[in-house]
């Protein structure tokens, strides 16, 4: 990524957009639209002061909505370009409110309240598109119960969780745990505030407010003329105070045992091999379970998992002896199943029902998390990248691609690797991608001759 | 660029998301001297590999 950054053959165009492909292979327009980071590019030097400062949170889309960012960002830490972004949906400024303390903050003087859009008119003489996937949304089959469940999660959301700089640190804490520490959190803040209300009763008259309510309750209060005057405002604090306080308490103690999730769940093909969504096997999910687990496991050695999928799909170099290593060091266990439906228990955890195919018979089993393998789908706005294109896609939303050149679309010089040509996984994103380049070469090198002849 | 007659003729390559794919495709492209447009709709590139912690079979960092 790095090196993307600082070749100087690249240019670099992030937070971009392709407007407009007009011309044929060898001599294309390409008209992009830049948008507005409402930070100078060339001043930023992504030291992330405007961010502590900023006052808006947003939810943060890549740690999948577990974690907050702020309205000004860099999408991750290590970002490539390093520049922050204000984000026009959140910015009090940009939304028409009053702030500006980041502006203040940066000692680079780099943010712009009034950039604009720019477009650009880039000569070029091949197209490649690697615009990737997006997951399949596992809440299309209820019977799996995402989002109802907290204890549900996708893949992708787990990864996050695995992440030491994700938003629980690499420990695998349950979602629904997290919740109620958020909930704690958020009381004892309210909490902090109402004792601060009561400090100056409790200094005026010379007791604690618990010892003033018994008083009160019980009748043996002898009041002052200073104490009749502010009682009904104490009273009426304090009983305030309760009401935070009190399920506070429960909370806390509640919280008491709660620990790491220990034992996982992984299920196999949801939205993928399945005939009301997506009939093809996505390729890398099964292998993206195995190494969870592993990963799992490796924090944290009392982790076991269970991986129910329809069988087990390790086809690449190393991958066989990478899932028997898993099973047998590292406490996975492969149960050849469909999963018919996830419900959940008292204690938030999700009980998985599935028919174990070896003993031919129903079984329930409840779980600390679950684990979605969520398909691989064409990515959102397939259809309008398309239709800037003028490519034609298939029935399910990758780019269409001829058998005999496989990484030709329907346009001449227009070529496409990686996932938005079908599912695939890293290694043979790699691998595709170095083929398109040499595609693309050919494609602009023949056009050269042609004209030079 | 080089210019016959009307036609313009240009071998610079657009590379249309900054994921590994076009990562990859990019600084393949950059290396045999070929002038490449990389174009990601996001803040930074990286793409769905950035989220990951470890790739297999190697328990490599994705980063």
């Amino acid at each position: 990524m790095l090196d993307v950054g600082r070749h100087p053959n690249i240019k670099l165009l992030a937070y971009s957009e392709l407007e407009k492909l007009t011309g044929e292979a060898g001599n294309f327009t390409a008209t992009v639209r830049k948008k507005a980071r409402y930070v100078e590019e060339d001043k930023c030097t992504g030291c992330g002061a405007c961010r502590e400062v900023c006052p808006t949170p947003v939810i943060d889309l890549y740690n999948e909505g577990h974690a907050e960012r702020r309205a000004i960002y860099s999408w991750f830490a290590q970002g490539i370009p390093s520049t922050h972004t204000i984000d026009p949906d959140h910015c009090r400024v940009l939304t028409g409110k009053k702030c500006g303390i980041c502006q203040k903050k940066c000692q680079a003087g780099a943010i712009n309240f009034e950039q604009k859009d720019t477009i650009l008119e880039l000569p070029v003489g091949a197209v490649i598109l690697a615009t990737g996937y997006d997951v399949f949304d596992p809440s299309r089959i209820p019977e799996y119960r995402y989002k109802e469940i907290d204890n549900v999660v996708t893949a992708m959301e787990f990864e996050r969780f695995l992440s030491a700089s994700g938003p629980t640190e690499g420990h695998v804490y349950r979602p629904s745990d997290r919740k109620v520490k958020a909930e704690i959190a958020e009381l004892e803040n309210k909490v902090r505030k109402s004792l601060k209300g009561l400090e100056k009763f409790e200094k005026d008259h010379g007791m604690t407010s618990a010892e003033f309510y018994a008083a009160h309750q019980n009748g043996s209060l002898n009041p002052t003329e200073a104490l009749e005057k502010d009682r009904d405002k104490w009273l009426e604090r304090y009983s305030a105070h309760l009401e935070h306080e009190t399920p506070l308490l429960a909370l806390k103690e509640k919280a008491k045992g709660f620990k790491s999730a220990k034992k996982l769940a992984f299920i196999q093909c949801v939205g993928s091999r399945d005939l009301r969504f997506y009939p093809f096997c996505s390729g890398y999910c099964c292998m993206h379970a195995i190494k969870e687990s592993i990963i799992a496991h490796e924090h944290d050695n009392d982790t076991h998992s269970v991986i129910f999928g329809m069988d087990i799909r390790a086809v690449g170099k190393g991958f066989e002896e990478y899932k028997i290593r898993g099973g047998n060091n590292s406490n996975i266990v492969y149960k050849r199943s469909r999963v018919a439906e996830i419900t959940k228990d008292a204690d938030e955890r999700p009980v998985v029902i599935y028919e174990d195919t070896k003993e031919q018979k129903v079984k329930k089993e409840p779980f600390d998390l679950v684990i979605l393998a969520t398909a691989c789908g064409p990515v959102k706005g397939a259809g309008k990248i398309a239709e800037t294109l003028d490519i034609q896609m298939d029935r399910f939303g990758f780019f269409k691609t001829d058998p005999a050149n496989p990484l030709d679309t329907t346009r001449p010089g227009v070529f496409v690797c990686g996932c938005a040509h079908s599912p695939m996984d890293i290694p043979e994103s790699v691998a595709q991608a170095s083929s398109a380049a040499a595609r693309a070469v050919q494609a602009v090198m023949k056009k050269t001759d042609q004209k030079a002849s | 660029m080089k210019t016959t007659g009307e036609t313009i003729v240009t071998k610079d390559i657009l590379v249309l998301g900054g994921g590994i794919a076009g990562i990859q495709s990019s600084l393949d492209l950059a290396e045999m001297g070929f002038k490449v447009y990389l174009v990601e709709q996001l803040p930074s590139i990286g793409g769905k590999m950035a989220q990951l912690d470890k790739t297999f079979p190697t328990n490599d960092c994705a980063i």
